[in-house]
């Protein structure tokens, strides 16, 4: 899920940033410094929106480095247990397939996906019906629930299922 | 045992012979042994019919009686013994404690309790009755009444013992002790002498008869150290004891009669032994092999048990065909379903038969029952374990293998839930009920008693709480829990739980993503992420450690004593299982290599195989070593994701985050992409040797200096001394150098500033110093450097690991760029840093130094810290206020360099070079100078590596003059002579126990042996006094074995 929020955070600005463009230094290396990263509790932070405040500096002793607590808000993505997600397969074995959605990493497990779905190793490593209509293969897009998460401190890993109504292949490549 | 021989006797007849003729014979032979035995016998068969406690008194004079007549008559008692025995089997509990005792005067190999017991003679009654229904016809052939007074005629006998066997709880109570009966006393005796003590009293009882007051007397086989007495009073057990030099009759103590009963109760294993248990076998073929019990006969003690059968096939059939077969007692055959169909191809007959009692079919072959593929036998109880049994995952799998249904894993499961610990439940757990009307009833845990648990149902219209048995419950999990394995095979890994069935769970491992089976009781929920044992010793999952063949690897998966070790072999994954002890040690450097367009990785760059098996794979490289990386894809699955590549095979995908492109310098990359195409390692090697740049003034000429320009100095001598700044410019003899603390120019002699602070001295050298104003930097460095020096590359000497790089570190200042680019000072003056950091493969890992140095923290020295990639030495920077003013940029410094001359006059530091012993010099001559390179002695291993050569371990034989030794390769010494230059060799750092020569200070020569390393530190042992000196790891060198 995403959620647009107001996150804090202390600066560090090395002094040769100091001048006219202290204010911009100071967003762009915000913005190298937080996009892209995942705390436990807010999960992925997608985007910096905006600045609310920058406060006053305080020089570190013996190096100059300036500390600015910053307040900005960004878009951040969090996956939760029970959420429906869209997710891109980018991987399959016989354990099952990864997928991802944006920076979150889900696995499905054989045992999560519907037990008509029959592993076959290839080329191209699939799940397929019995039937052959529906195929879950590498950059196949999938529906999925997550059933469980685990957030380190780089990264939020899923546990998915498509044993359910309503999930599984939205969009297959190979059928388009 | 003559009793035993006559049960045989019984048992072989019985079967073969007409049942009937057996019984009249056996009758007759007792009804001899009856009269020949007299009175005695008759008051004994008497007993029979006498509830045997009830009447105690009759008893003990019967007991008397036979005491009488056994002994009474002196030696003749022995002669009679076979026979008695016979009639024992008939007599009655309380007769037969002398029957015993008796016995283990001749012969005390029985169990003592076992025989005291009533067993023998209940269990031979039991199966004469349990043997008559086998034998229906018999009845048919005979008239009623001639049966009946067969029967009569032979249970009147044994009547007593079968009521025995079907006495109810209440009569058994009264059976227990009362306070009117005698009491059961406790008697010290000595130790080991337990049933001698009792013999004694015993033998003390037939010399003085009724005299002596005690009752019986008990040793028992688990009790050491005490005998029991039974007696009314004390003072009859003190008598009884007096005189006996065994025993001990100071202290009696009173058994309380609650616990009189334990005392002489016969713990029963079979007790638990039903349908479904699983047992382990204790002998024979199958020992250890688990089995599931399918039959139990309590009567003769034997237990039916399904088993996987261990056939060897082929030696089966040379068996029955009558052919020689070949005993090899090494071989057991691997456990393996057996195959009808197989056995039929090697003629082996199979009979399929129908068993009577059950009404299965079995295949018979060879007499062994076979169904469903497993092998029925039948076993003594006392060959089968039944405690303790914890079947692991993999064998229950397998003995699911045909029978499949989930009905009997319940059954198994009440075994697994025997096993469980105390405190299995908790509060809060969530639990399932798996038997009983209650069964796949949902709750939680409210409250544990003793057996029972308080759970809170899940559905709502149930009571509050319901007490459940333990055993009928299960713990329950949901697919998604994080959970923790706290038992068995897999204990310490936690994952997801992807599937639940029944009482298994399926679990994602977090670290391998691979698929756990374990059962759910072994399971806790947990938030922790670890993946099991994430280390052992000093080595963790994802190390790069080197192994004992010089061979190195990452450590990817650490098992219970061995780790898995991915190795550094490009183009194919070579997996290694290897002990702790395998592993040299661990490398842990900041290395940089190039990658196929030259462009500088170092570790955590992103970089895209672009050859090889695992060309496209992409990654950051976790670790580089020899010119091969190790980079960790997420998305590859096996070896937990990381794939070994060649450097050159590889190209850097983005920036370098290492060159300092995250603090935004961009043209730090630029730097990188100009950067001329090194030149090999190994002539730079040699050129570390060659004059030291440093501080030698004569040395400085033309472009050497320049390299001088932009580093930072520190002051050694004169009103600026302690003073650390950038030199702006070299003059002649003179430089001139920013202060760092003040906004100062000063101008110095060139000898009186130790240019190469940055990286100054090896950090254990340092203290040694005292240098006052070093001090504090000091100790944080030691703990940041512990893997030093073992992990250098050959080539790099343990002592440099501090100076190689006269510079340039960006640690210092991490924000700095570090990036002037770097062309400038390596075209400016390729000859005199021959050294530079690039080259230094060998260079010591790099400690991030997290916080910036004051004052050097904006210093973008030019020339300085932009050795990003190249000088992978982070730490250096913690040595920049080091004191070590001689220590020369040249690593490998030869000794005799003439500049050493140059600094050693005016160094007031300077009389180091060995560190720690301003004195070594004198002792250690062939270092000379300023070379802070190993000392090297005569008779240590080192390896030897030469450019582009495997490294080969050798030992120094000679040191020349040069600082160059004679090394005779080959760890034993019988290979070629060869001389190395001291920067191709590598001391061997030695290990525990191994011996050690030391290489400098005033023990320099001492040879010793290390027993034990503490960090950096070796405790050494020093042969000739026997001193246990800690000196530091890199003076050690290992010993070459004599």
């Amino acid at each position: 899920m995403f959620f647009h929020i107001v996150l804090e955070r202390n600066m560090q600005l090395h002094p040769r940033h100091f001048g006219r463009n202290l204010r911009e230094n100071l967003v762009s290396k915000l913005m190298k410094d937080v996009e892209g990263t995942c705390s436990g509790r807010h999960g992925f932070v997608v985007a910096i929106t905006g600045i609310e405040n920058i406060g006053k500096g305080l020089i570190r002793d013996g190096t100059g480095f300036v500390t600015f607590p910053v307040k900005y808000q960004c878009v951040v993505f969090r996956p939760f247990k029970g959420e429906i997600l869209e997710a891109v397969v980018t991987m399959v074995n016989k354990m099952g397939f990864f997928a991802e959605a944006g920076p979150v990493q889900i696995f499905v497990s054989n045992h999560l996906i519907p037990d008509d779905m029959e592993f076959q190793i290839g080329d191209m490593p699939n799940y397929t019906t019995s039937d052959g209509s529906v195929k879950i293969q590498k950059d196949s897009e999938v529906r999925l629930k997550i059933i469980g998460t685990r957030v380190d401190a780089t990264e939020i890993f899923c546990i998915g299922t498509i044993k359910d109504d309503f999930l599984g292949v939205i969009n297959d490549p190979s059928a388009g | 045992m003559p009793r035993r021989r006559g049960d045989e006797e019984d048992e072989d007849l019985e079967p073969e012979e007409d049942q009937e003729q057996a019984y009249d014979e056996e009758e007759e032979e007792e009804e001899e042994e009856e009269e020949e035995r007299g009175m005695a016998s008759r008051k004994r068969r008497r007993s029979n019919f006498i509830d045997d406690l009830a009447e105690e008194d009759d008893e003990e004079e019967e007991e008397e009686d036979d005491d009488d007549d056994d002994y009474g008559g002196g030696g003749g008692g022995r002669k009679h013994r076979p026979k008695r025995r016979l009639g024992s089997q008939f007599l009655d509990i309380e007769a037969q404690v002398d029957s015993d005792e008796d016995e283990e005067e001749e012969d005390a190999e029985d169990d003592f309790i076992v025989d005291g017991g009533a067993d023998l003679p209940d269990d031979d009654v039991g199966r004469r009755i349990h043997r008559r229904p086998l034998l229906p016809r018999e009845d048919e052939q005979e008239d009623v009444e001639a049966l009946e007074r067969r029967i009569q005629a032979r249970y009147s006998r044994s009547a007593q013992p079968e009521l025995d066997d079907e006495t109810t709880d209440v009569e058994q109570q009264a059976l227990l002790p009362s306070v009117r009966d005698p009491k059961l006393w406790m008697v010290k005796c000595a130790i080991g002498r337990e049933r001698e003590a009792v013999v004694c009293l015993m033998q003390k009882y037939i010399d003085k008869g009724p005299e002596l007051q005690i009752r019986s007397a008990v040793a028992l086989d688990h009790l050491k150290n005490y005998i029991y007495v039974e007696a009314d009073k004390e003072a009859h057990v003190k008598e009884a004891c007096k005189g006996l030099r065994s025993i001990f009759s100071q202290k009696v103590m009173l058994v309380p009669i609650r616990e009189m009963t334990d005392v002489l109760s016969v713990e029963s294993k079979a007790i638990d032994l039903s349908r479904d248990t699983w047992v382990r076998m204790k002998i024979g073929t199958y020992k250890g092999d688990l089995a599931k019990v399918v039959d139990v006969d309590n009567v003769r003690q034997r237990v039916t048990v399904k088993l996987i059968p261990r056939i060897d096939l082929q030696a089966l059939a040379n068996k029955l065909e009558g052919r020689e077969v070949v005993k090899k007692k090494a071989f057991v055959p691997p456990p393996r379903f057996m195959n009808v169909d197989e056995a039929r191809e090697l003629h082996i007959r199979v009979e399929r038969r129908r068993d009577p009692m059950t009404g299965d079919y079995f295949e018979n072959i060879g007499g062994m029952l076979f169904k469903d593929g497993f092998l029925y036998k039948t076993v003594s109880m006392k060959s089968i374990s039944s405690q303790n049994i914890k079947p692991t995952f993999d064998e229950l799998e397998k003995f699911r293998q045909p029978g499949e249904n989930g009905d009997s894993d319940m059954a198994s499961l009440s075994t697994l839930f025997a096993n469980r610990k105390k405190g299995h439940f908790l509060k809060g757990d969530a639990v399932i009920v798996v038997k009983g009307d209650l069964k796949n009833l949902k709750g939680w845990v409210e409250k544990v008693e003793e057996e029972n648990v308080h759970i809170r149902p899940e559905m709502k219209d149930l009571p509050a709480t319901l007490a459940v048995n333990e055993k009928e419950l299960c713990k329950y999990f949901e697919p998604g829990n994080h959970v923790k394995v706290v038992s068995g095979t897999q204990e310490g890994a936690t994952g997801m739980v992807v599937k639940v069935e029944q009482h298994v769970l399926i679990i994602l491992s977090d670290t391998t993503k691979e698929h756990i089976r374990v059962f759910a009781d072994d399971v806790v929920e947990s938030s922790e992420v670890t993946s099991g044992v994430t280390r052992i010793g000093d080595y963790e999952l994802h190390d790069l450690v080197l192994l004992d063949n010089l061979s190195f690897g990452v450590v990817i998966r650490v098992e219970s004593e061995a780790f898995q070790v991915l190795k550094g072999v490009p183009d194919r994954p070579e997996i290694a299982l290897v002990k702790l002890r395998e592993i040299k040690c661990k490398i842990d450097k900041k290395i940089s290599v190039q990658d196929r367009y030259k462009n500088t990785v170092s570790a955590k760059d992103v970089v895209r195989i672009i050859e090889g098996p695992c060309k496209g794979k992409q990654g950051p490289v976790e670790h580089i070593y020899r010119g091969v990386l190790f980079i960790y894809d997420r998305h590859h699955l096996e070896h937990a994701g990381f794939i070994c590549a060649k450097a050159h095979c590889c190209i850097i995908v983005g920036g370098s985050r290492a060159n300092g492109d995250r603090n935004g310098d961009s043209y730090s990359r630029l730097a990188n992409l100009k950067t001329p195409p090194r030149i090999p390692q190994s002539p730079k090697r040699f050129s570390r040797g060659g004059p030291p740049i440093d501080s030698g003034g004569r040395h400085r000429g033309g472009r050497g200096h320049d390299g001088l320009v932009g580093t930072t100095v520190k002051i050694r001598l004169g009103p600026y001394k302690g003073y650390r700044g950038r030199v702006i410019e070299v003059k002649g003899a003179t430089v001139r150098v920013e202060l760092e603390s003040q906004m100062k120019v000063v101008t110095v002699d060139r000898n009186s500033i130790s240019d190469n602070v940055v990286v100054s001295t090896p950090y254990r050298d340092a203290p040694r110093y005292g240098i006052g104003s070093e001090t504090p930097m000091h100790p944080s460095r030691t703990p940041l450097h512990p893997y030093m020096t073992p992990m250098r590359d050959p080539g790099a000497t343990p002592i440099h690991d501090g100076m190689r790089t006269p510079m340039r570190d960006r640690a210092w200042n991490p924000y700095t760029p570090m990036s002037p680019p770097r062309d400038n000072w390596e075209d400016g003056n390729p000859g005199s840093w021959g050294t530079s950091p690039q080259y230094q493969a060998g260079s010591p890992p790099s400690r991030a130094y997290e916080a910036p140095t004051p004052g050097s923290g904006w210093a973008n020295t030019p020339g300085g810290n932009y050795s990003e990639a190249g000088t992978p030495r982070d730490s250096s920077s913690a040595y920049a206020n080091a004191p070590s003013p001689y220590l020369p940029s040249t690593p490998g410094g030869q000794p005799m360099t003439p500049n050493s001359v140059s600094y050693l006059p005016g160094t007031p530091g300077g009389q180091p070079m060995t560190p720690g012993t301003g004195g070594l010099d004198a002792m250690s001559p062939v270092i000379g100078g300023d070379s802070e390179g190993p000392y090297f002695v005569p008779d240590i291993l080192v390896n030897v590596r030469r450019s582009g050569e495997e490294s080969v371990v050798g030992i120094v034989r000679e040191v020349l003059p040069d600082g160059s030794c004679r090394v005779v390769l080959g760890s034993s010494g019988n290979g070629d002579t060869i001389t190395a230059l001291p920067n191709e060799m590598e001391i061997v750092g030695p290990r525990k126990n191994d011996k050690i020569k030391i290489m400098a200070g005033v023990l320099r020569g001492a040879t010793g042996k290390l027993i034990g390393v503490d960090g950096s530190d070796g405790i050494v042992k020093v042969d000739d006094t026997l001193d246990v000196k800690i000196l530091d790891l890199v003076l050690l060198a290992k010993l070459a074995q004599p």
